[in-house]
């Protein structure tokens, strides 16, 4: 088990965003992360990675607790992320993001520019080491963000919707960077709204409703799932679908 | 490597020179020392306030525990004015601990209304605290004891002293904006969430910055009474002090190492004038003059005069041709 949310509640108030959901993470693995608009996911993902403090309810990265920890700390001790919508540092160079990344393990300028530069060219960004991150499109600030995670040599890399808002191209492009990242090690939690992308990558898939786990299992199975399909497409539709098929 | 290192070389020689060749004029040897010492003060202020991006309005704090700190070793105790400075530095970095671990939480805006803040109330204490003169200010040495009190009348030598100090300070920014900690405080100043996501401690290292940035304040501060020899609340922690550190940086260029220098270079000479113009009558007028430029460099020149020029990075050109396909 590398990474595992036990109970985890995240309230705003009177609002339970994530009601008591437990996650595990297996070493090696990469785990979906579903659920209609709203449904928790995001909230959920950034009590993994630190951004929020959960109400109650615990996180342990690599048989520590670090439900504690601050995003930084738990950077440091090998969980990396990208987000939902691209913060890449816009004032700098494509490269220079990338060696933000790399100096985590690489104190010395020059050990982390070689670090990174490494990284740029697997990920396919190597004509653009000089370009102004603010000069590249969304797929390009995506493929960024998973660079500098990346040259920060994470044990998990945790992506918020790393596909939204890219074309079928685009998309299968970055399915085949995040199937390298996986066979370099990484294990990899996505978040994601594109079902294409949950079942040509992950090993199995957690789906959330309204803040709870309502279905777990491989990509096949919870597709079929009656509450996901509900969940999904409510229950009206749901049942034509079902009454269609019998 | 040459193309940007001879032009700096002649700037080097030009500044070494200049005293000599303005020989015969008083006002423009003194007017070569206030625009190094106001580049020092700018350069400190870019640490934190360009650098980390977190933009300070209360420096004058710092620039008067230098300030002060020389003079009131004098004052109070005979030392020469030189030795009250590193009380200074000292002060100055211990005040930007103690406030900056609580303001440094907030964000943009909110983090210079607090700094204005904590600037206004202690100059508002200074000018209560008979022990550092009160409204009266205090003086240094009338007449120099030893050459220890850095007391002359030629603004010549208090010129090579800020040229040095100038020289050591951008001379530290450059080692720091070339190692991790400066591109940490880059990356803190674009996103601080997305730096703190890559590992950087981004509270601890603005932090640094801003104890960094406010004890070399200090010493622009303990420079400036070693050379007027007099410093009372208003030319010690006036909210002026804080303005100009500001708008020198942001004009020439907030971030960059010699931003702050030509910031300098133009502002200064222009304050002289406008001071000799409308003689004592000008006072009020420096505030809006003041408040139009931090208007138009916002409006007009958010990266200062030196982006203009810094075509370092290139655009990745039109995105239908070059943009990184994931189809690579």
């Amino acid at each position: 088990m590398l990474l595992e949310a036990s109970r985890l509640t995240m309230a705003f108030g009177a609002f339970k965003a994530v009601d008591d959901a437990s996650v595990a993470v297996n070493e090696g693995e990469v785990l979906g992360l579903i659920g209609p608009n709203g449904a928790g996911k995001s909230t959920f993902f950034n009590c993994l990675t630190g951004d929020l403090r959960p109400t109650s309810g615990t996180v342990h990265f690599d048989g520590r607790d670090v439900t504690r920890l601050t995003p930084e700390q738990r950077a440091r001790l090998g969980i990396a992320r990208t987000f939902q919508v691209p913060l890449t540092f816009e004032s700098m160079s494509v490269l220079d993001n990338v060696m933000i990344g790399a100096f985590l393990r690489h104190h010395a300028a020059a050990a982390a520019r070689d670090k990174a530069l490494t990284v740029i060219g697997e990920v396919g960004l190597l004509g653009f080491a000089d370009a102004s991150a603010k000069s590249l499109g969304t797929p390009g600030r995506k493929r960024l963000e998973i660079a500098r995670a990346l040259a920060s040599d994470p044990k998990v890399l945790l992506l918020d919707e790393a596909m939204a808002g890219l074309t079928p191209a685009e998309i299968r492009a970055g399915i085949d960077l995040v199937r390298q990242i996986h066979r370099r090690g990484i294990t990899l939690v996505i978040v994601e709204h594109i079902m294409e992308v949950i079942v040509s990558l992950a090993d199995r898939v957690v789906v959330f409703h309204q803040g709870r786990e309502i279905a777990r299992g491989t990509p096949s199975e919870v597709t079929r799932h009656e509450l996901v399909i509900e969940a999904y497409l409510g229950k009206r539709h749901a049942a034509k679908l079902s009454g269609g098929a019998a | 490597m040459m193309r940007r290192s001879l032009p700096l070389l002649l700037f080097a020689a030009l500044a070494l020179l200049y005293p000599l060749l303005v020989a015969g004029s008083e006002v423009y040897q003194r007017l070569g020392a206030l625009v190094v010492l106001s580049a020092i003060g700018a350069s400190a202020w870019n640490l934190i306030g360009g650098y980390a991006g977190q933009v300070s309005v209360g420096h004058a704090v710092f620039f008067g525990a230098g300030a002060y700190a020389a003079l009131a070793g004098y004052a109070q105790f005979g030392m020469p004015p030189v030795a009250g400075a590193p009380i200074g530095v000292a002060v100055a970095i211990l005040i930007a601990a103690l406030i900056g671990v609580p303001t440094l939480r907030l964000s943009g805006h909110y983090f210079s209304m607090a700094t204005i803040a904590v600037a206004e109330l202690v100059r508002v204490l200074v000018t209560n605290w008979e022990w550092l003169g009160g409204a009266q200010g205090i003086s240094g040495p009338a007449v120099p004891r030893t050459v220890l009190d850095l007391s002359f009348t030629s603004a010549v030598p208090y010129y090579y002293i800020f040229l040095a100090v100038l020289a050591a300070i951008l001379f530290g920014t450059w080692r720091i904006e070339k190692s991790r900690m400066g591109f940490y405080l880059r990356a803190i100043k674009d996103s601080e969430r997305a730096a703190r996501s890559l590992g950087v401690a981004a509270g601890r290292y603005k932090l640094y910055a801003y104890m960094l940035s406010a004890g070399l304040t200090a010493v622009a501060g303990a420079l400036y009474a070693i050379m007027f020899g007099f410093i009372d609340p208003e030319s010690g922690c006036g909210i002026l002090i804080s303005v100009k550190m500001l708008i020198m940086a942001a004009l020439g260029g907030a971030g960059l190492l010699f931003g702050p220098l030509v910031g300098a270079l133009i502002l200064v000479p222009l304050e002289e004038i406008s001071n000799s113009l409308l003689g004592g009558k000008g006072a009020g007028l420096t505030f809006v003059v003041y408040g139009a430029m931090i208007v138009v460099i916002a409006r007009f020149l958010p990266s200062g005069l030196l982006a203009l020029f810094a075509g370092r990075m290139r655009p990745a050109g039109k995105p239908s041709e070059t943009e990184p396909s994931h189809a690579a």
